[in-house]
């Protein structure tokens, strides 16, 4: 290994050599209906666009779901994983998203913007985990039941474009919450890249330093604290446009608990994980249920148990470690086979 | 020579206790100006007051005539007062190249851009090599920071406060911890980097061996206040010195700079 250094690989190859695992995962998805289709319901590629009932539509809605939990779970990432900030309120988040949709999210972020960067550690939990308890029992009083619908929540919300009609548009619905993924994955990726992105690694990593570095680390945590509750706030607000119902539940502390659950199951800080984390945790959830009914949730929670015993930085997590190791072993054994007359050659090449 | 940085009737307390007690010191330009007194005699809480860490009780700091007491810790360095810790303190996940690269990356706006690739800041990129090789640490640059010996960790450090090349360098302890074999070295680096750049350090340092021989000047502080100023030779024929402070600490610690790794 030596020194980073600026890579040659510019234009539209270097950039579709840089994004091929994002683009094949795209290509996958997209193919993924069509596919289940011919193979599974043995209908035919129409049947897709034309919104057939059978396996393929329903497990586009499934999968939906695992792209708006792998969106929201990302958000939380760059909060966590990327910033080292421990956050208990970003279900809030995601439900203002899913009750006002996306101006009173901006709004909001600018708001809480103004408290959150100033505190630290446990204080921080503590601050976000009262906003989000308040907020949580705003929207389920009876006084707000003509807006919020106290503790039913939404019910029958109309899609404001077609594209976003998940009952008699569900492959284009799919389409658009598979880009949108992706598109805030891609974007995710480029700011942790970013200079501002290292200054965020830089205050998980020590804060204090940061400052002494010359940062002036309130303005680098509203950064995030921003991106990150807007993001949240689009996969609520997907949320809203994909469930039939929107309860209080996706305010509640619990639905935070899910997408610190996800990143670990994924790998905290690696983005990657959050989006492997959100498949595994809903497909976990959704078979165990349909096949085991009430017994599930304890066989849930025993595979997060073997989770965290066996992968305990998270599926990418522990697969990057790994495959690390394995290029180090690797790189050693060569040196061994065929290093053995260059003994003067550095050991660290 | 001029002046480059003051105090003047410095205090600080912590309730009842007077950490820094009317220290009224100044600092000359390109000099190497070491501060000494035993443990407890103010000499970290005098920095931290300095460099912006901490707020003074009262007294005043000036920088190149300019009030620099209530400016906020993070803009001391862009002022050019770069400052290292007693504790090693760094960014133990973060590769030594990076390490340094965020030091460097840190004044001027460059840090705000969310969507360029860091790589494509190549003054920064650069810059960290040129600092690495500075400090020695060019072989170690893929490294993670919290897997460096502890020595090299303290060369990190001082690549750190170098990076974003400031003119005043205040260094504390910068051998805290190291085997006394490495002591001779990390205090050449700091002598040519001082004498190459043209720089002005101020030391704190336990060792005597070291102080002596590479400071201008020596403040002794003692139990908060100032007890004596002056060249090396002038500070180790002050009684009052001996007395107070040089006596106690050979009697006290004896073999200090050798027996402890």
């Amino acid at each position: 290994m030596t020194a980073p250094t600026m890579t040659d690989r510019t234009g539209l190859t270097g950039w579709l050599q840089r994004r091929r695992g994002v683009l094949i995962t795209a290509a996958l998805l997209v193919a993924f209906p069509f596919i289940i289709s011919i193979v599974v319901d043995g209908q035919g590629l129409a049947a897709v666009w034309s919104n057939e009932q059978g396996n393929a539509r329903f497990l586009q809605g499934l999968a939906i779901e695992v792209f708006i939990l792998a969106l929201y779970a990302l958000s939380y990432d760059l909060i966590l994983g990327v910033t080292g900030l421990l956050s208990f309120g970003h279900a809030m988040f995601f439900a203002v998203g899913a009750y006002v949709v996306l101006i009173a999210a901006l709004l909001q972020a600018f708001l809480f913007a103004i408290v959150l960067p100033r505190v630290k550690g446990i204080t921080f939990a503590l601050v976000t985990l009262g906003f989000a308890s308040v907020f949580w029992i705003v929207i389920q009083s009876s006084d707000l039941q003509e807006w919020a619908g106290a503790e039913i929540g939404l019910q029958g919300v109309e899609a404001p474009v077609w594209f976003l009609d998940t009952t008699n548009h569900r492959f284009a619905f799919y389409l658009v919450s598979l880009a949108i993924l992706l598109g805030v994955f891609v974007l995710y990726q480029r700011i942790i890249d970013a200079p501002a992105g290292k200054v965020f690694a830089s205050i998980r990593e020590n804060e204090d330093r940061s400052l002494m570095l010359g940062y002036n680390t309130f303005w680098f945590k509203l950064m995030v604290l921003v991106v990150a509750s807007i993001t949240a706030a689009l996969a609520g607000a997907m949320h809203t446009m994909h469930q039939p119902i929107v309860t209080p539940n996706v305010a509640s502390l619990a639905f935070t608990v899910t997408a610190l659950l996800i990143i670990l199951i994924g790998g905290v800080g690696t983005l990657t994980g959050a989006l492997v984390g959100a498949a595994v945790y809903r497909l976990l959830q959704f078979y165990l249920d349909r096949w085991y009914g009430a017994a599930s949730e304890l066989l849930i929670g025993l595979a997060y148990v073997l989770l965290v015993l066996y992968l305990p930085y998270g599926i990418v997590g522990t697969w990057r470690a790994r495959s690390l190791r394995i290029k180090e072993g690797r790189d050693r054994l060569l040196q061994m086979v065929t290093g053995a007359s260059k003994e003067t050659s550095s050991p660290e090449e | 020579m001029s002046v480059i940085l003051e105090t003047q009737s410095l205090r600080r307390e912590f309730g009842a206790l007077v950490a820094v007690d009317d220290v009224s010191v100044k600092i000359e330009e390109g000099s190497l100006h070491s501060i000494i007194g035993p443990n407890g005699a103010g000499k970290t809480t005098f920095f931290n007051l300095v460099s912006g860490t901490l707020k003074p009780t009262a007294g005043r700091v000036f920088y190149k005539g300019e009030d620099i007491t209530d400016l906020p810790v993070h803009r001391t360095i862009h002022e050019g007062i770069g400052r290292s810790f007693q504790i090693t303190n760094i960014f133990p996940n973060l590769t030594v190249f990076e390490n340094i690269r965020l030091a460097s990356q840190a004044l001027g706006s460059d840090s705000y851009r969310l969507f360029r690739s860091h790589l494509k800041f190549t003054e920064h990129l650069e810059r960290t090599n040129e600092v690495l090789e500075e400090v020695g640490l060019t072989s170690r640059a893929p490294t993670l920071a919290r897997t460096l010996p502890h020595g090299d960790q303290r060369k990190l450090e001082l690549g750190m406060i170098l990076a974003p090349d400031p003119d005043v360098l205040m260094l504390d302890e910068p051998t805290a911890g190291m085997a006394a074999e490495q002591v001779p070295e990390l205090m050449a680096l700091v002598q040519s980097i001082q004498e190459a750049g043209n720089k002005t350090v101020v030391l704190v340092e336990h060792n005597m061996n070291v102080v002596m021989s590479v400071s201008d000047r020596i403040t002794v502080m003692h139990q908060g206040a100032l007890l004596a100023e002056g060249t090396p030779a002038e500070i180790s024929a002050d009684e009052t010195v001996q007395t107070a402070y040089l006596g106690a600490l050979y009697n006290e610690e004896p073999g200090r700079d050798g027996g402890k790794t």
